[in-house]
């Protein structure tokens, strides 16, 4: 719903002011829009590719399992209920983000979720939570930054690791903080209204 | 060659070793790993192609740039640079986008300033939003993203702020 309403009005909007501004352009650029996707789904594919394989093998291995030993303690507590598939995969994403393998760490956070998905009535609390985790980046080195820095001859191209480091662990510690609040606030919201309005 | 370049590799390698050691057929794993990635990437396309449109749209429509001359005064009362405030809007819609915007306030400003600092670590701290929103929720049937958006556009933007005040002092 929210999603609809959202896209309705960036749409409709910014249709309307590319009408006036240059309509010559208005369909090329959702062309183009559309265009970035494709080029988009082609990279994801190859990486997923990769990435899909290798943690199939890490599945049937064993592999994934004993990564999953090292974090699940920590997952029991913030992600409660989940099943141990379901923080296999969390752990896996979370090794994956911290060592900055962005593109690991999304195919192994979908199947996160949708494992999640399945023990579906305290799910999904967890769930947005899981994705503040992710939206908020926990990323050790941005490496793509640092080497753009250094590209324009930044004098130590490095010196940002700490700020970032920290700037994006306060992200991540208000994010889970604005997320359990909410959760919270929603959970008291449903309890008071009584059993047939649910 | 720097020493980090042979985590991936080696990792890779571990891992295939690993399997064949505990009879894991690593031919049939990748085919149907890469079965895997087929379905996966036919349920989230139709969710980032939308996506992509309307943020094409939202940017070159000039649309983008109102809201950031909305959202102006929020930012530098937080700390954020006003030269940042186009980014700050950008870095949760696009990711590419945002880089060029980067690149942009690099070369303006010069790597060493405090403003292109502070937009290195906005850049470097956080995620393009909306899209991991979307394609994260795209496998999972009925998602409701109920108060998901707000607490990761808050959370980042706490993010940024933060990352301003570390670079005054770092």
């Amino acid at each position: 719903m929210v999603m609809n309403a959202v896209f309705f009005l960036m749409l409709i909007l910014s249709l309307i002011a590319l009408t006036i501004a240059s309509p010559q352009t208005a369909f090329s650029v959702m062309l183009n829009g559309a265009t970035d996707a494709v080029e988009l789904a082609l990279s994801l594919f190859a990486v997923y590719s990769v990435w899909l394989s290798v943690l199939e093998i890490m599945d049937k291995a064993g592999i994934s399992k004993a990564i999953n030993r090292l974090f699940s303690p920590l997952w029991k507590r913030i992600f409660k209920g989940e099943s141990e598939k379901a923080t296999e995969y969390i752990s896996l994403n979370f090794s994956a983000n911290l060592l900055g393998m962005g593109s690991a760490a999304t195919p192994m956070g979908i199947k996160a979720m949708e494992q999640m998905s399945k023990n579906r009535e305290k799910a999904s609390d967890n769930m947005i939570l899981f994705l503040v985790f992710n939206a908020t980046s926990i990323q050790l080195i941005p490496a793509t930054v640092i080497g753009m820095r250094a590209q324009a001859g930044a004098a130590d191209a490095a010196d940002i690791i700490l700020p970032s480091l920290l700037a994006t662990l306060l992200s991540t510690v208000s994010g889970v903080i604005l997320a359990k609040a909410c959760a919270k606030m929603s959970g008291i919201l449903k309890k008071g209204l009584p059993l047939a309005c649910r | 060659m720097p020493l980090s370049a042979y985590i991936l590799p080696l990792f890779i390698l571990a891992v295939i070793v690993a399997g064949f050691f505990k009879k894991v057929p690593i031919y049939g794993s990748f085919v149907a790993g890469v079965k895997g990635s087929l379905q996966l990437l036919l349920s989230i396309m139709p969710y980032f192609t939308t996506i992509l449109i309307a943020i094409e749209l939202f940017t070159a429509s000039g649309l983008g740039e109102k809201l950031t001359q909305v959202l102006k005064p929020l930012f530098t009362a937080m700390g954020i640079p006003a030269e940042l405030s186009q980014l700050v809007i950008l870095r949760p819609l696009s990711g590419n986008g945002s880089i060029a915007a980067l690149q942009t306030i690099i070369d303006e400003y010069g790597a060493d300033s405090y403003i292109a600092r502070c937009g290195s670590v906005i850049v470097g701290a956080s995620e393009t939003t909306f899209y991991v929103a979307t394609i994260y929720f795209s496998t999972v049937k009925e998602y409701k993203l109920r108060y998901a958006i707000p607490v990761c556009l808050l959370a980042s933007l706490i993010g940024a702020a933060g990352g301003c005040a570390l670079c005054k002092i770092m």
